[in-house]
């Protein structure tokens, strides 16, 4: 059974009562759940925020579904995010992410087979100028080669 | 030649910080707009001429002066859900001044009698985020927001809201149904924001470089202001360049400044003097120019409207003649196809339609018919919906397949790119 | 009241009126299917565009107020263009499974491409797929690919019975209905998402293969399911009633009615219904012709004395046959002794806030009114205290059983007496303990009869006779008349049956194939 801890439930009850409706804590709520869940959301837990939310599940499943920061499946402790739109992909991104892809032998939204990555393809992440780009977790690694990408994850699944 | 203006301290590290912000003059002009009559401010704002940053070049003081004259209670959003594919302006404005967004949005807050205001911003923007939150904190701290403001007899609150990834939430009224808690999607207008936004109550949504830029209006004038740029589009702009050049980044000039000089001068020209293809002016939705076109543009709402084009939010991508045309309308329409929002039928139906016929193409499987059959659907999908996104799917697919025609049907008939071996499962 | 020009005709209209409403009043055609008249403007289909002179952009109907003067077409080319593509949208990744669609026949796809569709369809790609045959609870059936993402489903449980179970999860053309986890939609209205389902994504788990929409009639009816009297529509045909479906009252229901009600045609077809009359005479039940019943129970009753019989009464009759009744009672059997049979006396003033009432009753207020014109009318409690005072009861019993959860103790009571006189539509295995001298007399429903009902709020609502399931059920009216000594031809309604069972709908209705 899912649950917060104690400090995520503190946090949710802050949330409800920090904007003009409850309504607007469910994306600052979903946030604190994946966090707490290892990087993704069960449905499950969706259920348990209704619940100490006191809104409607559906619309939080709504919620949940329309961000894709909002993780559907387990992701890796790394969550490698490519962004694969036109000018990165203009500078080699996607050469660069079957290049991850090839190395550590997992597909596109898939977990390494020691299921410590997950490689993603995403949307523009508003740093074109340093393109080609990848996010991992919550940091930017910018003008990237297949080479320098490979060793920046390598580099961080050992901890380094 | 570029103009530091809102660009001016980018490269100061401290100006991060309110201490090293007010090193810099930084909140005397919040204590100027105090001594004004938020009439006073609106009025500068408007005879600056100044227009939305974001991407629809809205007359700023004209959009407040549509919030209803009476004492319900209204809400200022700025906009920093920067998501049109080569934008990243807003960004490095968040990262490096904070406080000239936050000055500037207290000083609209102000003119037009908000009490509270949100900055919205992409949910990616993990750093900017908390670089805001920080200077927010200072900013409570000295007075600058909350009770009374430096003696103002002003209350204003100010919040940062994460967004969580949705393309759509950039448009404004997508932004405050998201803001609203539910899913991102645009509202039915009339009724506009001005008259019933978040929550059912008048709100004004303005881009992070459009409150900044306030802030240069009221400090020097709206006079001053209008010095920069031209007649119908005045003041200078942040352009973010990213592309085939050598230096990309983001660069301030004047309104109307030539593309080519831009390109030529301010980004060291074309990377590994490869020749220019074309030009994306205005972030990924804004029609392409052909480098015959981009030799006669220059950067303002009129030319490039002219040109059958748009400024938008002001990114420009330079494509060198190594880019497939065919293959990159496919990067560009797989993005609208994902980021729709499921709506409107047009939309949500016509961008995964010539999404796929796009991607058909590219695999070698494409039908001769299938380039006008793009151009039936792209027209059939302008003009239809709630907000602009299935245009801005439409309009690039229109200049794509208009202007580098025979790039498409040579694929089509060769089942092979006209320019390079193009990775067509990726 | 603002005036305006569509499609070349002058029309009033309420001020606030959109222009979608416009068009309903002129019943000028408009194609459309998120827009919905009791639900809130989604403006998402974005079918009902129109050219509004001086406009050079298509608006959408729905979402324009009216202005004086305005000039609104929509048989322009460009409108026409606009729809057919429009359709089309809507069309290419829906699936072509019409043939095992239960919707087909009352699609608004099918409807409405018939009449503004481009029949020339350009989509090669493959659909998106999405799953269908989704179990969602007691009542509804979805399949997401059908759906064509309206939102009226969604909308109806965020506004109207306010269970909020339905979203539109995901975005884009991957974008699907449903509840969380699929878990069920078992609200009290959830029926209504299905009638309001322009396709046939939302299907009734109860109507569903049974009959092609095609092969059924309908005719309007009152909901006899509890006292708010929502206005229905009877869908029926030779083979009995399939479904009642809600039918627009601004004073009464709206556009909607409850779950419940949908069920009460289940009572209403011959397999509940007593078929037959039946008496009891030296412990053996014999079996006749209703009309034969009733004039036997007149006979035997005009033995007893007025005060010897008591009647007890529920409020599922109409007016006019309630009248009747107490009008025998009191002027010719001289008994005064009329008494109400509620159901369930515990909840009868329950009230959900929305349309479901405790008193499950159409015509209590109706009831009352009688009882009140002949100064008679007590409870229950009354006549049981006295029950041995009596020698006859006449019951006018419920027509729908399953509400008088007591029905079965009522028997026990009352079998004690010397003669019971009962009046059914439905039959009841308990009616076999009744002793010698009981009379069963088969009643019509409210579907097949003519008369009044008067609802919680006063409302006197006519019900017409909508189809004739029991040829020889009698109304109650009928049933004094006969109990009276007089006589009733029933020849003719034999044939009408007759009639019935030759019509072939299709053919009558849409022309043969």
């Amino acid at each position: 059974m899912f649950k917060l801890s104690d400090e995520g439930v503190a946090y949710v009850k802050k949330e409800l009562e920090r904007y003009e409706t409850k309504r607007s804590a469910i994306i600052p709520c979903l946030y604190r759940v994946q966090s707490e869940n290892g990087g993704w959301v069960s449905p499950e837990s969706i259920n348990y925020l209704s619940e100490l939310m006191d809104l409607p599940v559906a619309w939080i499943n709504e919620v949940f579904h329309f961000y894709t920061m909002f993780n559907k499946e387990p992701v890796g402790k790394l969550h490698v995010q490519v962004c694969n739109n036109i000018t990165c992909c203009m500078l080699g991104a996607r050469e660069l992410t079957e290049h991850i892809s090839k190395t550590f032998e997992m597909g596109i939204d898939e977990l390494s087979k020691d299921g410590k990555i997950t490689l993603s393809k995403v949307e523009c992440l508003g740093s074109c100028d340093t393109a080609p780009m990848m996010q991992i977790n919550d940091s930017y690694h910018e003008n990237l080669t297949p080479e320098s990408a490979v060793k920046i994850i390598k580099d961080m699944v050992h901890g380094n | 030649m570029e103009i530091k203006l809102l660009s001016e301290h980018y490269d100061k590290k401290e100006f991060q910080s309110l201490q090293g912000y007010k090193k810099y003059g930084g909140y005397e002009t919040l204590k100027k707009a105090f001594s004004m009559k938020p009439e006073q401010i609106i009025s500068e704002v408007k005879d600056s001429g100044l227009r939305g940053r974001g991407g629809a070049g809205f007359p700023t003081g004209m959009k407040w002066s549509f919030l209803p004259q009476n004492g319900e209670p209204r809400y200022l959003l700025c906009n920093a859900d920067e998501g049109e594919p080569g934008t990243f302006k807003d960004r490095l404005m968040m990262e490096r001044a904070p406080h000239q967004l936050i000055e500037g949005m207290i000083i609209s807050a102000y003119a037009i009698n908000s009490a509270k205001s949100y900055i919205y911003v992409r949910g990616e923007y993990n750093y900017p985020i908390k670089v805001l939150e920080t200077a927010l904190r200072e900013a409570y701290d000295s007075g600058l927001l909350g009770k009374n403001i430096l003696g103002s007899g002003f209350n204003h609150d100010m919040d940062v809201y994460r967004g969580a990834g949705a393309y759509i939430c950039g448009e404004e009224t997508g932004m405050i149904s998201s803001l609203e808690g539910k899913k991102g999607q645009p509202k039915l207008k009339p009724p506009f924001p001005a008259i019933k936004g978040y929550l059912g109550k008048p709100t004004i949504v303005n881009n992070v470089e459009t409150l900044a830029a306030v802030k240069y209006i009221i400090r020097d004038g709206a006079k001053a202001y209008r010095k920069h740029g031209t007649e119908k589009s005045a003041g200078s702009k942040l352009f973010s360049i990213s592309g085939n050049v050598n230096k990309p980044g983001t660069y301030e000039v004047a309104l109307g400044y030539p593309l080519m000089d831009l390109i030529n001068n301010e980004c060291g020209g074309m990377k590994n003097g490869r020749k220019l293809k074309a030009v994306i002016p205005g972030g990924s939705s804004a029609p392409i120019l052909t480098a015959e076109e981009v030799q006669k543009t220059t950067m303002d709402y009129e030319c490039l409207a002219q040109m059958g084009s748009m400024l938008g939010s002001g990114a420009i991508i330079v494509m060198d003649d190594s880019n497939c045309m065919v293959d990159l309308l496919k990067v560009t329409l797989h993005f609208y196809h994902h980021e729709s929002c499921g709506q409107c039928t047009p939309c949500r139906e016509g961008t995964g339609w010539i999404h796929k016929i796009v991607s058909n193409i590219v695999s070698g499987e494409g039908r001769l018919q299938d380039i006008d059959l793009l151009e039936k659907i792209s027209k059939q999908m302008m003009g239809r919906t709630i907000c602009a996104l299935s245009d801005a799917a439409a309009m690039p697919t229109l200049g794509f397949i208009t202007k580098f025609r025979d790039e498409f049907e040579f694929y089509v008939r060769e089942g092979r790119s006209k320019v390079k071996e193009v990775m067509a499962h990726a | 009241m603002p005036k305006l020009t569509l499609n070349g005709k002058e029309i009033e209209v309420p001020a606030g009126s959109t222009i979608i409403e416009a068009y309903k009043q002129l019943d000028e055609p408009i194609a459309h299917y998120c827009w919905h008249p009791g639900l809130s403007i989604a403006g998402v289909c974005r079918l009902c565009v129109v050219e509004i002179e001086g406009n050079p952009r298509l608006q959408i109907a729905c979402n324009t107020q009216i202005q004086e003067g305005m000039v609104v077409n929509n048989n322009s080319e460009k409108v026409k263009t606009a729809v057919k593509w429009g359709l089309d949208f809507h069309l290419i990744n829906h699936p072509l499974d019409c043939p095992i669609c239960d919707q087909a026949g009352e699609c608004e796809l099918q409807n409405q491409y018939m009449e503004f569709g481009k029949y020339d369809p350009e989509m090669a790609e493959p659909k998106v797929k999405k799953r269908k045959v989704v179990d969602l609870g007691e009542r509804v059936v979805l399949d997401t690919e059908r759906c064509i993402l309206c939102s009226r489903c969604v909308r109806f449980t965020n506004e109207v019975s306010k269970t909020n179970e339905l979203g539109i999860f995901n975005r884009g053309d991957r974008s699907e209905v449903g509840t969380f986890e699929d878990k069920p939609l078992n609200n009290k209205y959830s029926v209504n998402t299905v009638d309001i389902c322009p396709v046939g994504a939302l299907t009734s788990k109860d109507f569903r293969f049974k009959q092609r929409v095609w092969y059924l009639k309908n005719k309007p009816s009152i909901c006899t399911g509890c006292s708010t009297g929502c206005n229905v529509n009877v869908y029926y045909n030779e083979e009995g009633v399939f479904r009642v479906k809600p039918h627009y009252n601004k004073e009464v229901n709206g556009y909607w009615m409850c779950d419940e009600g949908r069920d009460i045609y289940k009572h209403i077809n011959r397999k509940s219904r007593m078929l037959r009359g039946r008496y009891k005479q030296n412990g053996v039940w014999c079996t006749t012709q209703a009309l034969e019943v009733a004039k036997k129970a007149g006979q035997k009753l005009s033995s007893f004395k007025g005060e010897e019989i008591a009647v007890l009464v529920t409020g599922q009759y109409t007016n006019e046959e309630l009248n009747s009744l107490v009008d025998y009672s009191v002027n010719k059997l001289g008994s005064k002794s009329v008494f109400h049979w509620k159901n369930n006396e515990n909840n009868w003033q329950d009230f959900d806030g929305h349309l479901i009432r405790g008193d499950k009753n159409p015509n209590t207020k109706g009831l009352q009114g009688v009882l009140q014109k002949y100064a008679v009318g007590g409870e229950w409690k009354e006549l049981e205290n006295q029950l041995s005072k009596f020698k006859a009861v006449v019951v006018a019993g419920p027509e729908n059983q399953s509400v008088y959860f007591d029905i079965k103790e009522k028997i026990e009571s009352l079998k004690s007496l010397e003669c019971v006189v009962w009046f059914t539509a439905g039959e009841n295995s308990n009616f076999e303990k009744l002793s010698d001298n009981s009379y069963l007399i088969p009643q019509k429903t409210s579907v097949e009869k003519n008369g009044h009902f008067t609802n919680h709020q006063g409302l006197t609502q006519k019900v017409e006779e909508v189809t004739t399931i029991l040829p020889e059920a009698l109304n109650l009216e009928e049933t004094v008349s006969l109990m009276l000594g007089n006589s009733l031809d029933l020849s003719i309604r034999d044939k009408q049956e007759m009639g019935v069972l030759k019509t072939n709908y299709f053919s009558q209705e849409r022309g043969s194939l």
